[in-house]
C-alpha cells in the first residue's frame, strides 16, 4: 500500500516544474566547486577543507536541503488536497498513518535526491585526492537525517496552514539562518544545527564552521522527536480531514 | 409508497441511515435536520445546485462529518471508519484524477490500494464495465470530461462494492455514454446493490431514479417514487405569459374557463395561472380564435427547476407535498 502511494506521489511531485528549479539550485554549489577546483589548483589541504566544509555547511545544508524539503514537503499531500485527488487515498480501507508514512517517504526521497546531487557534486569535486574526503560521507548521512526532519515538519505544516510555504520560508531563512546563528541557546530548535551536528560527529575533519552546531546526542534525540511529532500531527490531521465540495 | 424519508425496501435493513443530520460551516447551514433511510436499488437525490445534495453524499461517503446527527452505512458509522470502504465506492463531482497516470494505471492503483488479490483482473473488469478499454493506455490528464467521469467510476467499482455513491455522475457525458452508464448502474442495482446518485436534472432522475429524495435548501422536501414526485410537479399551478393582439379581450374570455385560476393584466402583459396544464394549453388557442384575438406568444414563466422545487417545499410546509 505504502509503495503504491509512494509511486504515484513520486510521479505527481517529481514531474512538477519546481523539481527542475530545485535541481538547478543543487547544481549551483557543484558549479562553484568546479570553478574552485580549476582556479585554485595549488590549494592547500586546509584551503580545500575550509572551502568544502563552508560550501556544505553554509550553502547545501542551510539552503538547498531546506528549500527542497519545503517545496516537496508542502506539495506531497498539499497537491492532493488542492486537486482533490486525496479522495482516492482516503476512500480506501487504509490506516491513515500509512498515507502519512508514504507521503513522508516520497518527499524524503525527492528531497534527498536533490540534496545528494549538491553534496556529492561539490564534495567530491573539491575533496577528491584530499584527506578531508571523509566530509562527503558524513554529509551524505547527515543530510539524509536532516531531510527526514524537514519533510516531517513541512508536511505537518501543509496540513495545518494554507500558507505553509511562507511559514516554512520564515522558519528556514529567519529562524534558522539568522536567529539561531546568533543565539546559540536556541539551536536546539534548528534542524540545520542537528544536520551539521551529525555531520561533525561522523568526520574527524576539523573545520571551524562545523563546531557552530549542536552536539550529536541532543541533535539525534531532537531530530527523532521532531520526526515523530510531525508524523503524529500529520496522521491526526489526515484522520480528521474532511472533503466537501466547498474547497 | 413508504412514508416520508422511509425509502428502505420492506423487510430489508436500510443500507444508509441519516438521523437528524445537519451540517453547517460557520454560520451557514448546508444541511438542516435531515432524516431518511435508503435501501438497496437506485435512489436519486434531486435538487437545485447548492441545495446540499453533495454535502449529504459526502457525509454518506464518510468524507465529511455531520455537525449534528448520525450517518450510518451498511450498519456502521460512515465517518472515521476506513474499513467501510471495502464495501463502498464513491465518485465525487470534482474532475480530479492523477493526470500523469494512464486510465489503466489509475484504476489499477485504486485496486492495489484496496489490497485486491487479483489486481489486473479487477482492473480489466472495471474498465470493461465503463467501456473505457479503448482509452486505457492514454494519460487521464488528456481525457474529456465524460471520459474522466467514466474512469473515476471504474476506479470506484474496481473492488466490486456493495454500495456506490455518485455525485452528479452524468456531468459531461454524451447521450450514448449516459445510456451506457444508466444500463450499468441498473445492472448493479439489479444485483441487490445500493446505488445513490445526485442530479439537478429531472430527465436523469426520470431515467434512473426509481426512488427520489428531493433536497431543497438543505432540507428533505419530498421523497417517494419518481412518478409521485413528477405528478406533484405537473399538478402544481403553472403560470403563463401571453402576448396577443388584444390582451384585454383575451383576459375576459379566459376568466370564464375552468382551467384558469387567475388572470392578471398589467399594461401589455397578460399573466395567467392554471391548475390544469394539459387542458389550458389546448383551450387557449381556441378561446383566442373565438374572441378574434391573434396569439403572438404563449410561454410558461416559472418553469425553472428552482420554481418547481420552491413549490414542492411550500407543499411540504403546507402539508400537501412529500409522499402522497
Amino acid at each position: 500500500m505504502i509503495g503504491v502511494i509512494v509511486g504515484v506521489t513520486l510521479r505527481q511531485v517529481g514531474r512538477q516544474r519546481r523539481m527542475l528549479v530545485l535541481l538547478v539550485l543543487a547544481l549551483v554549489p557543484v558549479l562553484i566547486s568546479i570553478l574552485y577546483r580549476f582556479t585554485a589548483d595549488n590549494s592547500s589541504e586546509r584551503d580545500a577543507i575550509e572551502f568544502a566544509s563552508g560550501m556544505l555547511a553554509t550553502f547545501v545544508v542551510p539552503i538547498v536541503l531546506p528549500l527542497a524539503a519545503l517545496l516537496v514537503g508542502t506539495s506531497a499531500l498539499g497537491q492532493d488536497i488542492e486537486e482533490g485527488t486525496i479522495a482516492y487515498l482516503l476512500a480506501k480501507p487504509l490506516a491513515r498513518w500509512k498515507v502519512v508514512v508514504a507521503k513522508m517517504l516520497s518527499a524524503w526521497l525527492l528531497t534527498y535526491l536533490v540534496t545528494l546531487v549538491a553534496v556529492l557534486g561539490s564534495g567530491l569535486i573539491v575533496l577528491t585526492g584530499h584527506e578531508g574526503i571523509s566530509l562527503v560521507p558524513a554529509f551524505v548521512v547527515a543530510c539524509a537525517a536532516g531531510a527526514l526532519a524537514y519533510v516531517a515538519i513541512f508536511i505537518a505544516l501543509s496540513l495545518r496552514f494554507s500558507r505553509a510555504l511562507i511559514i516554512g520560508l520564515g522558519y528556514v531563512f529567519v529562524w534558522e539562518a539568522i536567529i539561531s546563528q546568533f543565539i546559540a541557546g536556541v539551536r536546539f530548535l534548528s534542524i540545520r544545527a542537528y544536520t551539521v551536528g551529525i555531520a561533525d560527529a561522523l568526520t574527524d575533519v576539523d573545520a571551524e564552521i562545523l563546531t557552530r552546531s549542536l552536539d550529536v546526542t541532543p541533535a539525534i534525540v531532537l531530530l527523532v522527536l521532531l520526526v515523530a511529532l510531525g508524523g503524529w500531527y500529520a496522521t491526526r490531521a489526515v484522520t480528521r480531514f474532511q472533503i466537501s465540495e466547498r474547497v | 409508497m413508504t412514508g416520508p424519508g422511509q425509502m428502505a425496501a420492506s423487510g430489508s435493513a436500510p443500507a444508509i441511515t441519516l438521523e437528524g443530520v445537519s451540517k453547517w460551516y460557520g454560520n451557514v447551514v448546508a444541511v438542516n435536520d435531515v432524516s431518511f433511510e435508503i435501501g438497496p436499488g437506485i435512489t436519486g437525490l434531486l435538487g437545485p445546485n447548492g441545495a446540499g445534495k453533495s454535502t449529504i453524499l459526502h457525509m454518506m461517503g464518510g468524507l465529511l462529518r455531520a455537525s449534528a446527527g448520525a450517518v450510518s452505512v451498511l450498519g456502521e458509522p460512515a465517518a472515521g471508519n476506513p474499513e467501510v470502504y471495502r464495501k463502498v465506492g464513491i465518485v465525487l463531482e470534482r474532475e480530479a484524477v492523477y493526470g500523469t497516470l494512464t486510465g489503466w494505471d489509475f484504476v489499477r492503483m485504486n485496486a492495489r490500494l484496496h489490497g485486491l488479490p487479483d489486481v489486473d483482473a479487477a482492473t480489466r473488469r472495471a474498465i470493461d464495465l465503463v467501456d473505457m478499454g479503448y482509452a486505457q493506455g492514454r494519460a487521464t490528464g488528456g481525457y474529456s470530461k465524460g471520459m474522466k467521469q467514466r474512469i473515476k467510476i471504474a476506479a470506484a467499482i474496481v473492488h466490486d462494492p456493495q454500495m456506490l455513491i455518485l455525485d452528479e455522475p452524468f456531468n459531461g457525458a454524451d447521450p450514448r455514454q449516459r445510456l451506457h452508464m444508466i444500463d450499468m448502474l441498473r445492472a448493479m442495482a439489479g444485483e441487490g446493490r445500493t446505488i445513490v446518485f445526485s442530479s439537478h436534472i429531472l430527465e436523469e432522475m426520470e431515467r434512473l431514479g426509481d426512488r427520489v429524495l428531493v433536497i431543497v435548501s438543505g432540507r428533505l422536501a419530498a421523497s417517494g417514487d419518481f412518478r409521485a414526485i413528477r405528478r406533484l410537479m405537473v399538478d402544481r399551478p403553472h403560470t403563463f405569459r401571453i402576448v396577443s393582439s388584444g390582451n384585454r379581450r383575451l383576459a375576459q374570455a379566459l376568466v370564464g374557463d375552468e382551467a384558469v385560476t387567475s388572470v392578471e393584466l398589467d399594461g401589455d402583459r397578460l399573466t395567467v395561472q392554471t391548475r390544469d396544464y394539459s387542458r389550458f394549453i389546448t383551450v387557449v388557442p381556441r378561446i383566442a380564435r373565438d374572441s378574434g384575438v391573434t396569439l403572438r406568444e404563449l410561454a410558461p414563466s416559472d418553469e425553472s427547476l428552482e420554481s418547481v422545487f420552491e413549490y414542492l417545499v411550500a407543499g411540504v410546509r403546507g402539508g400537501q407535498g412529500g409522499d402522497s
